[in-house]
C-alpha cells in the first residue's frame, strides 16, 4: 500500500468517524443506523487486503468505543475480526463485481453485530433476546449494504498504486 | 509450503490486535470507574461531544425532512385530522364566546327586571334589522303568543330601545327610538322639564321641550316621562349631547345621545302592559 493511500485511508477513517458519531445517528430508520466504519473496514479489506481492513476496523472500532461509552475494545475487536473475515472470504470469489463487496459487507455486518452482542452479553453488559437480535442485525446489515456503493466507489477512485504496480498495469495494458 | 514474509506480518498484526483487544476489554471491565481507561474514555467523550452537538444542530433540519419523508402518508392523515380538530375547536371557541356574551346580556336584563319588579317583561332575541337606510327597525322573536302587543316598550339595562309597532304570533317589529317616525314623552332629570323625544334616523335624538324657555344643559340626563301612557316613566334614555341656541326665529335644537348601543344589541326586554294601543287611542281622544 502506498503512503498516499495510507494517508487517504487515515483521512477517510477520520471523516467516517465524524459522520458515524454526529450525522448518521440523525438518520435512523426502524431504530437502526448504518455502521460506516465497518463498511469502510470491509471495503478496505476487499481492496487492500484483510490485515489492512482489520487495522482500519480496529482503529475505527476503538475510536467508537471511546466515544460512545462502550466497553473499550469490544467494538474494535468485532470490527477488526469482521473485516478480516471479509478479506479472507474475498479470495474464495473470482469476481471483481461490485456485488462482491455488497455480499461481503452483508455477511460481515451479520458477523460483527452478532459477535459484538455476544461479547457484551458475555461481559454482562447487555441481555438482548435472540429474536430482538435478529430484528436488529438484519435491518442494520441491509442498511450497511446501501452505503457500500458510495464507499466502494470513492475508495476505488483513490487507489494510489505503488510505482511497481503502476508499471505492471501499464505493461499488461500495452501488450 | 513455507509462509511468505507478508503472511507472517499479517499473522503478527492479527495476533497483536486480538491480544490488545482482549487485554483492553479485561482491563476495562476489571478497573473501577476512576481507572485510567475510563479516564481516557471520559476525555475522549468530552472532546467529541461538542462536535457531535454542533453537527446535530446543523443536521437537525435535514433529519426532520428525512423523518417527514418517511412519515409523509401518516403526516398527511394527521394533518387532515388536526385541521378538522382545529376547525371544530375554533367553532367551539366562537360558540362559547357567543354563549358567554349571551349569558352576560341575560344577566344584565335579569338585573333590570329585578330592580323593577312592578313590570312584567318578556326577554326576546333580535333576529333581524331594518333592510334599508330609511327606517330604524328591529325584529324580535317574541309575538302575541308571548303576550306582546302593539306599542309595548322595549328596553335593555342601558335604557329604552323603542317600541313594538307590528306584532305577529311569534315575532314583532320594534321601532327604535332613533327612527324618524318615533316620538316619546321624555323628561330632563335635572329640571324635570318634559318634552317629546324625536328620532332622526341618526345616532342622536332631538328633544323638543314643552316649555320653550326651559333651560337644557349639555350632560343632563333624560328619561321617559310616562306621558302618553304607552311607555312607563323613569326609564333612562340618554344624555343631552348638544344644545344649539335658537337664532332668527328658529326653534332651538337639543340633541340627546341614547345610552343604548343599537348596533351591539342581541337581546331585549319587552315590557308587558295591559292595553297600550287602547291607552293611546284614549289619550288621542
Amino acid at each position: 500500500m502506498s503512503r498516499r493511500r495510507q494517508v487517504f485511508l487515515g483521512c477517510s477513517l477520520l471523516l467516517v468517524f465524524i459522520l458515524q458519531l454526529a450525522v448518521i445517528p440523525q438518520f435512523k430508520i426502524l431504530g437502526v443506523q448504518p455502521d460506516l466504519i465497518l463498511v469502510l473496514a470491509v471495503v478496505v479489506a476487499v481492496q487492500d487486503g484483510p490485515v489492512e481492513g482489520a487495522i482500519i476496523g480496529f482503529i475505527g472500532g476503538m475510536m467508537l468505543d471511546l466515544a460512545s461509552h462502550q466497553v473499550v475494545g469490544v467494538g474494535a475487536f468485532s470490527k477488526a475480526l469482521a473485516a478480516l473475515f471479509a478479506g479472507l472470504l474475498k479470495d474464495f470469489f473470482m469476481t471483481y463485481s461490485i456485488l462482491l463487496p455488497v455480499l461481503l459487507v452483508f455477511l460481515a455486518s451479520i458477523f460483527e453485530l452478532s459477535l459484538h452482542q455476544l461479547a457484551l452479553m458475555m461481559l454482562g453488559q447487555e441481555q438482548l433476546p435472540p429474536f430482538k437480535l435478529v430484528g436488529l442485525v438484519l435491518p442494520a446489515a441491509l442498511f450497511n449494504v446501501l452505503t457500500v456503493f458510495v464507499v466502494y466507489t470513492i475508495l476505488k477512485r483513490f487507489r494510489f498504486p505503488l510505482k511497481e504496480e503502476s508499471m505492471i498495469v501499464t505493461r499488461i495494458g500495452g501488450s | 509450503m513455507p509462509a511468505t514474509p507478508r503472511s507472517n506480518r499479517n499473522r503478527i498484526i492479527l495476533i497483536v490486535i486480538v491480544i490488545v483487544c482482549v487485554t483492553l476489554v479485561t482491563l476495562y471491565v476489571r478497573e473501577s470507574e476512576t481507572g485510567p481507561l475510563h479516564d481516557i474514555q471520559n476525555f475522549f467523550v468530552d472532546m467529541v461531544s461538542p462536535l457531535s452537538s454542533s453537527f446535530s444542530k446543523i443536521f437537525r433540519p435535514i433529519k426532520d425532512g428525512f423523518v417527514n419523508l418517511f412519515h409523509l402518508p401518516s403526516l398527511s392523515r394527521q394533518k387532515e385530522e388536526l385541521q378538522k380538530e382545529v376547525a371544530s375547536l375554533r367553532r367551539q371557541g366562537v360558540e362559547s364566546k357567543e354563549l358567554e356574551a349571551q349569558v352576560k346580556e341575560l344577566k344584565r336584563l335579569l338585573n333590570w327586571t329585578e330592580q323593577r319588579p312592578e313590570y312584567e317583561t318578556v326577554a326576546a332575541d333580535i333576529v333581524g334589522q331594518s333592510p334599508d337606510n330609511w327606517q330604524r327597525l328591529m325584529i324580535v322573536n317574541k309575538g302575541s303568543s308571548d303576550g306582546v302587543k302593539k306599542y309595548m316598550s322595549v328596553v335593555t339595562e342601558e335604557g329604552l330601545v323603542g317600541r313594538t309597532i307590528a306584532v305577529g304570533s311569534n315575532s314583532s317589529v320594534v321601532q327604535l327610538i332613533t327612527d324618524s317616525r318615533s316620538g316619546i314623552g321624555a323628561r330632563d332629570l335635572r329640571n324635570r322639564e318634559t318634552g317629546i323625544l324625536e328620532g332622526r334616523n341618526e345616532e342622536t335624538l332631538r328633544l323638543v321641550p314643552m316649555n320653550d324657555d326651559a333651560v337644557m344643559q349639555v350632560g343632563d340626563g333624560v328619561e321617559t316621562s310616562g306621558l302618553g301612557l304607552t311607555c312607563p316613566p323613569g326609564i333612562t334614555i340618554g344624555r343631552v349631547y348638544k344644545v344649539t341656541k335658537r337664532e332668527k326665529g328658529m326653534s332651538r335644537l337639543v340633541e340627546v345621545r341614547p345610552f343604548v348601543k343599537f348596533s351591539q344589541l342581541s337581546k331585549v326586554l319587552i315590557i308587558i302592559m295591559p292595553e297600550p294601543e287602547k291607552a293611546i287611542l284614549k289619550e288621542a281622544e
